[in-house]
């Protein structure tokens, strides 16, 4: 019985990591989309601490490479209001 | 009566040693893990921990490679679902797309891999249930149907012109890379008998893709690799089993093909990346025929058996021995490839990575021999 609590709780702390990248992930868009701007998340202590000092760099890198990854898939569940955006939009459709 | 007492002190204190020890790897084994990945990576190595203390998938001590501690070879599983449950949850609460939903490609590759994994859980879980036979097979069915449904995976050019031939051949090259395929997983398997060396070189692999493509599905087995790693370098208490060498075979055989076809990867830079267990299975395979022995009888001729032996002979730990020769090698072959591709020295479309495989290969045969030279004769046994 012990066990099955101590799994649970390992799949927990993982998934820890995983609303980590998918609330930075998602943070990291609607910033984008909003802003335009492609400057680098800076380093949260909150993060840091969710995936560590390598998983930090794997977590950028995830979200840097997403943001092409979203226009050239044309997500359609994301707006994106800049018409730049819409081109490149229509482009890989 | 007196002789029974400091008998059973002794034991006590034997006991009390073994648990220190076991502390004392186990505070190492979360310290790095938090220090690497925080929270999210203390959770893999309790699970890895969990998994590794279950009945399930336990190896008798000598029967895995060099090994001499029963360990449980249920690695391949624990980094299964932990690449699972981080997928799971960024396809589910993110704009993630997974690989098999965009692409008719990759959904094929990863059936293949799944196969390929619940094929090695068979065997993990119930030794010798499939008859060697069987698996070759299997995977000879498998990895066929996905270049036949994929030709998309098969490169057309490796530098070789008399090869490039063949392989522009459509029925040739699907035939060609199907057996080298099979053998590659076959050969990973092979290599996976010290602590470090088949994570090491999925690890420094894992890496050069994750830094390559930036895929999420990366970041996940960077992530699982990374922390069986640590467990596997520092404890000893766990192996890949046949689901992670086929699993992480199935999946690194793929990526490279991919990599190889699009043109972000030369097929030297594969080559030198895979050098040691591609190598050693050849080398394997030449020494068993030459000896009159099957190629598929097991020997403890590898290099890693060797370098083992001469380690350990100036290694006071077994688990440290261990843990050496699997570092030496995936350091200096794979770790290597990582180092050359990270300070960006040669561009990973170049031919000229094939002159490190080549000086990987010299550097394999000449530490070969001498430790050949040096030790006694190497030992056969019957194909099970």
């Amino acid at each position: 019985m012990r066990v099955i609590v101590y799994f649970i709780v390992a799949i927990g702390l993982i998934w820890v990591g995983v609303l980590e990248s998918t609330s930075s992930s998602v943070e990291d868009f609607r910033r984008y989309s909003d802003d335009h701007v492609l400057d680098d998340r800076t380093r949260s202590i909150q993060r840091v601490l969710a995936v560590g000092l390598v998983g930090d760099l794997v977590v950028s890198k995830i979200i840097s490479d997403g943001r092409d990854t979203v226009i050239t898939e044309g997500n359609e569940e994301f707006s994106l209001p800049s018409p730049a955006f819409s081109g490149n939009l229509g482009a890989s459709k | 009566m007196l002789g029974l007492e400091s008998f059973s002190g002794l034991t006590k204190q034997i006991q009390l040693a073994c648990l220190v020890s076991t502390a004392q790897k186990l505070a190492i084994m979360f310290f790095f893990a938090a220090l690497t990945y925080g929270v999210t990576g203390v959770g893999a190595m309790l699970l890895m921990t969990l998994l590794a203390n279950t009945h399930l998938g336990k190896d008798g001590s000598g029967k895995h490679g060099i090994s001499i501690a029963e360990s449980s070879r249920l690695g391949g599983v624990a980094i299964a679902i932990i690449v699972i449950v981080y997928i799971a949850g960024l396809s589910l609460m993110s704009p993630y797309t997974s690989g098999p939903e965009r692409d008719d490609t990759f959904l094929y590759l990863w059936c293949a891999v799944l196969f390929c994994c619940l094929l090695g859980l068979a065997e993990d879980v119930k030794p010798d249930f499939l008859t060697p036979m069987l698996r070759l097979g299997a995977k000879f069915a498998v990895l066929g149907c996905l270049f036949w449904l994929s030709p998309r995976l098969i490169p057309l050019s490796i530098g070789f012109y008399a090869v490039d031939l063949l392989l522009n051949v459509p029925i040739i090259g699907w035939a060609l890379v199907t057996v080298f395929a099979v053998g590659f997983i076959n050969a990973l398997n092979m290599a996976d008998g010290a602590n470090g060396l088949v994570p090491g070189i999925a690890l420094a692999s894992f890496a050069v893709f994750f830094m390559e493509y930036g895929r999420p599905m990366d970041g996940a087995l960077l992530f699982a690799c990374s922390i069986f790693f640590i467990f596997n370098v520092i404890s000893g208490w766990y192996f890949l089993g046949d689901t992670g060498s086929y699993g992480l075979g199935a999946i690194l055989l793929s990526y490279g093909l991919l990599g190889v076809t699009d043109g972000h990867f030369s097929a030297g830079f594969m080559a030198a990346l895979f050098c040691y267990p591609c190598v050693d299975f050849m080398v394997s395979v030449v020494r068993r025929l030459r000896a009159g022995q099957s190629p598929f009888s097991a020997d403890n001729g590898h290099l890693h058996n060797r370098l083992h032996h001469f380690i350990k002979l100036r290694v006071k730990s077994s688990v440290m021995a261990n843990s050496f020769t699997g570092l030496i090698i995936s350091g200096s072959t794979s770790g290597a490839v990582l180092l050359v591709y990270l300070f960006d020295i040669l561009p990973s479309e170049s031919g000229l990575w094939y002159i490190l495989f080549i000086v990987e290969v010299l550097v394999y045969l000449a530490t070969l021999k001498y430790l050949t030279s040096i030790q006694p004769k190497t030992q056969y046994a019957n194909p099970a």
